[in-house]
C-alpha cells in the first residue's frame, strides 16, 4: 500500500477520536490507514453499459481490475498503478461508461432496496455520485429529484447526471428544509425513497481530501447537528408511509451521527423506526453514549464504517422507515 | 423572469421523430421531449406526466429536467452525445466508422478533416462506442463534443 505525505492532525481531534477507538491499537491502526493512499474505485453505469463489457474493455487497457463486493459486481477498484487523473481522462469515463467514487460512500444508496417507477428525493445531491447510483438502480424509470442549494455545485451535479445520461432525475434548488416544506405544503407530494447525505464536518474523508486536516474545527461539529436534525425533520414530513429514509455523513462526529439519530428517535416516537441495514463492508454499531449523554439504545443499529476496517474512507449510515402519520 | 419548460406535444414529438427517422432510422423516442428557452431540447423518462412537471414547476424552482437531447439546425435534428446514446439500439443510418487515431482526434474536440462525398449530419462511432454526432460538410467534418466530455490528448 502506497503511503503519502500528511499533515498533522488537530490534538482535539485526535483526543475525540481514541475516545471513539478506545483500543490502542485500532487507534493506531486507524493512524496508520490515513497515511495510505485510498484504493481507485469506480461504479459501472448499466444505464450505457454492461459490467462484462466494461470490465473487458479496462482490461484491455492494461487495468487490473477488482471486484471487491459479491453482490455489487458493478463496484470496480483499479488494483494497478495509474497516472495521475488517468482515471477521470479515460475514454470510458468520458462517454458515462463509470463513475469514479469512493467505496464508502456508495453504502448510502445500497442501503436501499430501489424498485423501479419509485418516487425518490436526494435531498443534497451534489456532485451526484449517489444520484446516479439512484438513476441507475432504477433504470432510468420512476422520478428522481436531485436538490443541491449552491449553483456551482449544482453545475457539476447537472454535468454528471448528463455524463451517466440519467434521464429520470429532475435537478432543484433550494435549501433542503425549505424544499420539502414547499413540496408539502403546495402539492402534498410524497416519496417512497429520501436520501439525506447530510452536509458534515468530513472527518471520514480525511484520506482523500488534504484540505480536512486544516478545515475540521469543533465549532463546525456542534453547530452542524441542529441543521442536519432540521434537514431528516423536513425530509420526513414527505415521506409516505412505508417509505424509507437514509441519513449519513462521511464524519466520525457522533454528535452528527448518533446524536441527530437520538433526536430523531425522541421527536418522532413511534411514527418512525429505525431498520438494521445489510452492507458489504465490516461495520460497527452505533455509539450509545458519548461525553456524558447517553443515547436511546436503537442507536446501534446504525452503521459506522471506520477506514481501517475495509481500507475505504470513513462513514456513518441510518435507516428509518415510516410507521404512520402523525 | 425565468422561462418555464416548454413539453413538447404528440405532433411536436412526432415532427422530431420523422426527422431523426429520416436521418438515422430512429422510430421511437421512449420519453418527453421538453424545452427551455430557444434552442435546447431536453429528454425525460421519468413518470412525470405533463400536469405534473407543470405542478412540480409550480412548486420549487427546477434547474432542469432530463439530459440534453439536441436541437434542430438547418431543418434537421442535431443529436447531442447523450441523444445519440439514448437511441444508439435504434441508429441504423447515416453512422460514420472512426479508425482508433480519428476517434481519439475526435473526441479530443477536433473537426476531421476527411471528404465524406455528402452534407449531413453523422453519427461518429468507433467499434462498440458512439462518440455523438457531427456535421459533414465538402471536406470536413464538424465536432460539437462539449469541452467537459473531450480528451485530452497526449503530445
Amino acid at each position: 500500500m502506497k503511503e503519502s505525505k500528511r499533515p498533522e492532525l488537530k490534538p482535539l481531534f485526535l483526543e475525540r477520536m481514541e475516545k471513539l477507538l478506545v483500543e490502542k491499537k485500532d487507534f493506531e491502526s486507524y493512524l496508520d490507514i490515513l497515511k495510505v493512499v485510498p484504493v481507485r474505485s469506480i461504479r459501472c453505469n448499466p444505464l450505457k453499459i454492461s459490467v462484462e463489457d466494461l470490465k473487458k474493455k479496462l482490461e484491455a487497457k492494461g487495468w487490473k481490475i477488482g471486484q471487491p463486493w459479491k453482490k455489487s459486481p458493478d463496484v470496480m477498484i483499479i488494483e494497478n498503478d495509474l497516472v495521475p487523473g488517468e482515471l477521470g481522462r479515460a475514454l470510458e469515463h468520458l462517454l458515462g461508461y463509470y463513475y469514479i467514487q469512493e467505496l464508502a460512500s456508495m453504502l448510502p444508496v445500497l442501503s436501499f432496496n430501489f424498485e423501479e417507477g419509485e418516487k425518490v428525493l436526494d435531498l443534497c445531491a451534489a456532485p451526484g455520485s449517489k444520484t446516479t447510483q439512484i438513476s441507475a438502480k432504477m433504470n432510468n424509470t420512476g422520478s428522481v429529484i436531485a436538490n443541491e442549494v449552491s449553483m456551482g455545485r449544482l453545475r457539476i451535479l447537472a454535468s454528471n447526471l448528463e455524463r451517466c445520461g440519467c434521464s429520470n432525475v429532475v435537478i432543484s434548488r433550494k435549501d433542503g428544509s425549505a424544499l420539502c416544506k414547499r413540496l408539502k405544503k403546495y402539492n402534498d407530494y410524497e416519496f417512497d425513497k429520501i436520501l439525506v447525505d447530510a452536509s458534515c464536518s468530513g472527518e471520514g474523508t480525511l484520506r482523500s481530501s488534504l484540505k480536512t486536516y486544516s478545515m475540521w474545527n469543533i465549532k463546525t461539529v456542534k453547530n452542524l447537528p441542529k441543521i442536519q436534525f432540521d434537514l431528516f425533520m423536513n425530509s420526513f414530513e414527505v415521506l409516505k408511509v412505508g417509505g424509507e429514509i437514509i441519513y449519513s455523513t462521511c464524519t466520525h462526529a457522533p454528535e452528527e451521527n448518533e446524536g441527530v439519530v437520538n433526536r430523531i428517535l425522541k421527536e418522532l416516537g413511534d411514527e418512525i423506526e429505525i431498520v438494521e441495514i445489510n452492507l458489504p463492508v465490516k461495520v460497527r454499531k452505533g455509539v450509545t453514549e458519548w461525553e456524558g449523554v447517553k443515547f436511546d439504545k436503537r442507536v446501534e443499529k446504525c452503521a459506522r464504517v471506520y477506514p481501517q476496517d475495509n481500507n475505504t474512507e470513513g462513514f456513518f449510515v441510518s435507516k428509518f422507515r415510516r410507521m404512520k402519520n402523525d | 423572469m425565468i422561462d418555464r419548460f416548454k413539453i413538447f406535444n404528440e405532433k411536436e414529438k412526432d415532427d422530431v421523430l420523422k426527422m431523426l427517422n429520416k436521418q438515422f432510422g430512429v422510430t421511437e423516442i421512449p420519453g418527453v421531449l421538453l424545452s427551455r428557452g430557444a434552442e435546447r431540447i431536453f429528454f425525460y423518462s421519468g413518470d412525470l406526466d405533463k400536469r405534473g412537471i407543470v405542478e412540480l414547476e409550480q412548486t420549487i424552482p427546477i434547474e432542469r429536467i432530463g439530459v440534453y437531447f439536441g436541437k434542430f439546425a438547418e431543418d434537421k435534428f442535431r443529436l447531442s452525445i447523450e441523444g445519440v446514446h439514448l437511441l444508439k439500439d435504434q441508429i441504423n443510418k447515416n453512422i460514420f466508422e472512426l479508425d482508433k487515431e480519428q476517434a481519439d482526434l475526435w473526441m479530443s474536440g477536433s473537426e476531421l478533416n476527411i471528404e465524406t462525398g455528402f452534407k449531413d449530419f453523422l453519427i461518429m462511432k468507433y467499434g462498440a462506442d458512439f462518440l455523438g454526432c457531427g456535421k459533414a460538410s465538402a471536406l470536413k467534418i464538424g465536432n460539437f463534443i462539449p469541452k467537459s466530455r473531450r480528451l485530452k490528448l497526449k503530445n
